[in-house]
């Protein structure tokens, strides 16, 4: 299957995504207006020497697409050179085949970047390789200082519903806390992926 | 099969999009054992979770055995519950 023109056009806009959530609008608009684009991310893409397309893959029941998609939409917003087209993962299959995560996970969102003849300079998945360290890091500083809270390893339904609420409170505030991390990493390797492929 | 009811408790990932796999599970074990379950429940949770319990023993789990886990799998584990629960 090759990209062409006809099928990009299927792809809708980022203002339309965001316009036809039916999951975590108010979480995605939320992430959005607390995306603090690097200046050299921006200066980056706008030095780029040629208008990029960026097909995505995505959900919105997808947290990981709820994180970082927002960082793209604002990023497009201040690079008026990058085209933005979002297709539904399970309504483009073929499309997700392509860009498997390891070649087996259908991991979304996938930003695949295109010059304008739709050749593929690049793409990136899900989210960044430091950020899921870094997650599972905090994670077990979580366990380790509450006890009550059992084995990381454990199944979390043998846990009584108070203490599990608890558990589930603590993993939100550790990734409310990794938010700014999370988002610099995310621009430091689309800026890397670009600097290395656009010419 | 005359054990007493078993409790089944499914774990999935929410910010993965399992519902589908949960909502289909409850109800085929809803259909297959009605009454003889004292309850099923569906806990929404994180980190590419798929967990199934059956009265406390984990049955299948999406890290240990990879993938959702076959109906029939789940059924056989509910039945054998069901099954040494009337022999005690």
């Amino acid at each position: 299957m090759t990209l062409d023109r006809a099928r990009w056009d299927t792809g809708i806009t980022y203002d339309a995504f965001k316009a036809a959530m039916t999951r975590n609008q108010e979480r995605f608009a939320e992430n959005e207006s607390r995306v603090v684009l690097d200046p050299e991310t921006v200066r980056t893409f706008k030095s780029l020497p040629q208008r990029l397309r960026v097909l995505v893959l995505a959900e919105d029941w997808c947290g990981d697409v709820v994180a970082n998609l927002p960082i793209l939409g604002r990023l497009a917003s201040e690079v008026p050179t990058l085209d933005v087209r979002v297709f539904y993962r399970d309504q483009n299959l073929d499309l997700m085949e392509r860009w498997l995560n390891q070649g087996k996970y259908q991991s979304i969102p996938v930003f695949v970047f295109f010059d304008q003849t739709f050749r593929e300079l690049g793409h990136w998945i899900e989210r960044p390789a430091s950020v899921t360290e870094r997650r599972a890091q905090e994670r077990k500083k979580i366990f380790a200082s509450h006890p009550e809270f059992g084995s990381a390893d454990a199944p979390v339904d043998q846990l009584p519903e108070d203490v599990r609420t608890r558990l589930q409170a603590e993993l939100q505030k550790m990734r409310d806390n990794m938010v700014s991390f999370a988002n610099a990493e995310v621009q430091r390797e689309l800026r890397e992926l670009v600097s290395r492929v656009a010419v | 099969m005359t054990g007493k009811p078993v409790k089944v408790k499914i774990t999935y990932c929410a910010e993965c999009g399992y519902e589908p796999q949960a909502l289909d599970l409850s109800k085929a074990l809803m259909y297959e054992f009605g009454a003889k379950l004292s309850a099923i429940e569906i806990i929404p949770w994180e980190s590419g979770t798929f967990d199934v319990s059956v009265d406390g023993e984990l049955v299948h789990s999406m890290r240990r055995e990879g993938g959702f886990p076959e109906h029939a799998t789940v059924k056989s584990a509910v039945r054998a519950r069901l099954d040494r629960g009337s022999h005690v």
